[in-house]
């Protein structure tokens, strides 16, 4: 009998594979479907502050968010014409390639073997580590930290490469994992660990949390370009999204890139060089 | 603990939205999938050779996929064909059809373990297919069915945990939520395990009090 089920559902396979590619033959542009549709479908997280997280009423919000409410206003002018879709990390890729989502905007990091799955539009942010301190502590910065060498513990989160990323910044401090972000940013408070080293975007938001309570070591390390991705295939759509985020960044839709940057990080973003445009 | 009380209260409606999701997924899948287990069981003892056969390849396949699986496929495979379901949709359809096959094979014992006798006594009476079935054997099977369909129903209460992974806003989903926000894991997953104990441990009163009612007396 298994032999028969197994036959059933290579079967069952097939059908579905070829039926996908009628129905990716006979699909017009993305940008067409999504203004008669009239609202843009978006992947994002919810469960990663600061970039897509449900604040204490339950309502979605985060620096993605935001970024696609600024699309979705040079679609439709109407920045509330977004549709969220929210979705594991895991299932960015799928959800994109499968046509569930319009545009996945999720803390994604660019890489080039993402790349083959997935359309990147450009990067939006770029993510790097950094080094959280007790304001007045012991320390007053990398510098102080590097110079006390072997005496210094950093906490971070517990990952395979943690270890190895704390050395490419203080090559002989103890590192000390924590295998969730309550223990890590617990251990700088109670004075086990003398820095916390998380991502950069997780250690602005917490000092916005925390006002006055921190300081960050000013140095930054591990960059990691965060963008939007799309379907392959669509050129127009792509080219939309990329000049919608190239807008936000450098032209007429900065202030609101800007109003979310300061939101999320506490910061203000360098503003574009009127003049030559790069 | 005030900390956890705190949080919990301000997460309340959070909370109570997920617990809400996850009963009415549970009840959905249970009622679809036992009027689906039925006709399946039916199939698996009574159908004539190519239904059964039909019957029998898709009771094998559900079981023998991980739950998992079936929700990545309900939530994909339709969006490969152009139907997109929303999470909730592909969420229940995936818990439904796994709730089916298993009842199926519960109904497909329960039907043969009662003597063959009884259906032909049935028939000499002069009932009709459909009348031996509704007025002697379902009603036995019945008996020897309620103790294993609970355990199912707890089984589906459990597994559509899973469905946060396709981002349906059930209880675990939910719980994630805060906890990427307040970073207070264990106290959060512990919350939420107690609820879902309360939830599974009420469908068992329930159960038992259903098998005291339908006992033989």
């Amino acid at each position: 009998m298994p032999a028969i089920s197994k036959v059933l559902s290579t079967g069952a396979a097939v059908v579905a594979l070829s039926l996908a590619f009628i129905a990716t033959a006979e699909a017009d542009g993305k940008l067409q479907e999504v203004l008669a549709r009239g609202k843009l479908i978006v992947g994002t997280g919810s469960t990663n502050p600061p970039w897509g997280f449900q604040d204490k009423g339950g309502k979605l919000v985060g620096f993605d968010i935001d970024l696609a409410h600024i699309i979705a206003k040079g679609l439709f002018n109407d920045p509330a014409k977004v549709e969220f879709v929210t979705q594991s990390s895991d299932a960015r890729i799928p959800n994109i390639t499968t046509g569930q989502v319009d545009m996945t905007c999720q803390a994604m990091t660019v890489t080039a073997p993402r790349a083959q799955q997935v359309a990147f539009t450009i990067p939006y942010y770029r993510e790097g580590v950094a080094l959280l301190l007790k304001k007045g502590g012991k320390y007053a910065d990398h510098a102080a930290l590097k110079a006390a060498g072997a005496g210094v513990t950093v906490s971070v989160l517990q990952n395979v490469y943690a270890e190895d990323m704390v050395h490419q910044a203080l090559p002989d401090a103890k590192v000390d994992q924590f295998d969730n972000v309550g223990l890590m940013y617990q251990a700088l408070n109670s004075g086990r660990a003398d820095a916390a080293a998380t991502d950069a975007s997780s250690l602005r938001w917490f000092m916005k949390q925390n006002p006055d309570r921190y300081v960050d070591a000013g140095y930054g390390w591990n960059p990691q370009n965060y963008a939007c991705a799309v379907k392959q295939g669509d050129a127009d759509w792509l080219n939309f999204v990329n000049t919608a985020i190239e807008q936000a960044l450098t032209g007429v839709d900065y202030g609101d890139y800007k109003t979310a940057y300061e939101t999320w990080f506490g910061v203000t973003p360098p503003a574009p060089a009127i003049g030559f445009p790069r | 603990m005030d900390d956890l009380i705190t949080e919990a209260w301000d997460a309340r409606d959070v909370i109570l939205g997920g617990l809400l999701q996850t009963l009415s997924i549970s009840a959905l899948a249970i009622v679809l999938g036992t009027l689906l287990g039925v006709l399946v069981g039916v199939a698996l003892v009574y159908g004539a050779w190519p239904l059964r056969l039909a019957a029998r390849a898709y009771a094998d396949v559900m079981r023998g996929t991980p739950v998992l699986v079936l929700v990545l496929a309900a939530f994909y495979m339709p969006a490969v064909l152009g139907l997109h379901l929303q999470p909730f949709a592909a969420g229940v359809l995936a818990l439904t059809l796994f709730c089916g096959a298993h009842i199926g094979e519960l109904i497909r014992g329960a039907l043969g373990s009662i003597p063959r006798g009884q259906t032909e006594a049935a028939k000499a009476v002069g009932l009709t297919f459909f009348g031996v079935l509704a007025h002697v054997l379902l009603p036995q099977a019945l008996r020897s069915l309620l103790p294993p369909w609970i355990n199912t129903c707890v089984e589906m209460v459990k597994a559509s945990t899973l469905l946060s992974v396709i981002g349906v806003g059930e209880l675990l989903l939910r719980t994630q939520e805060i906890i990427g926000r307040n970073f207070m894991t264990l106290q959060f997953y512990l919350l939420v395990g107690a609820l879902y104990l309360v939830v599974n441990f009420a469908i068992e009163q329930a159960g038992k009090a259903l098998e005291r009612r339908v006992a033989f007396r």
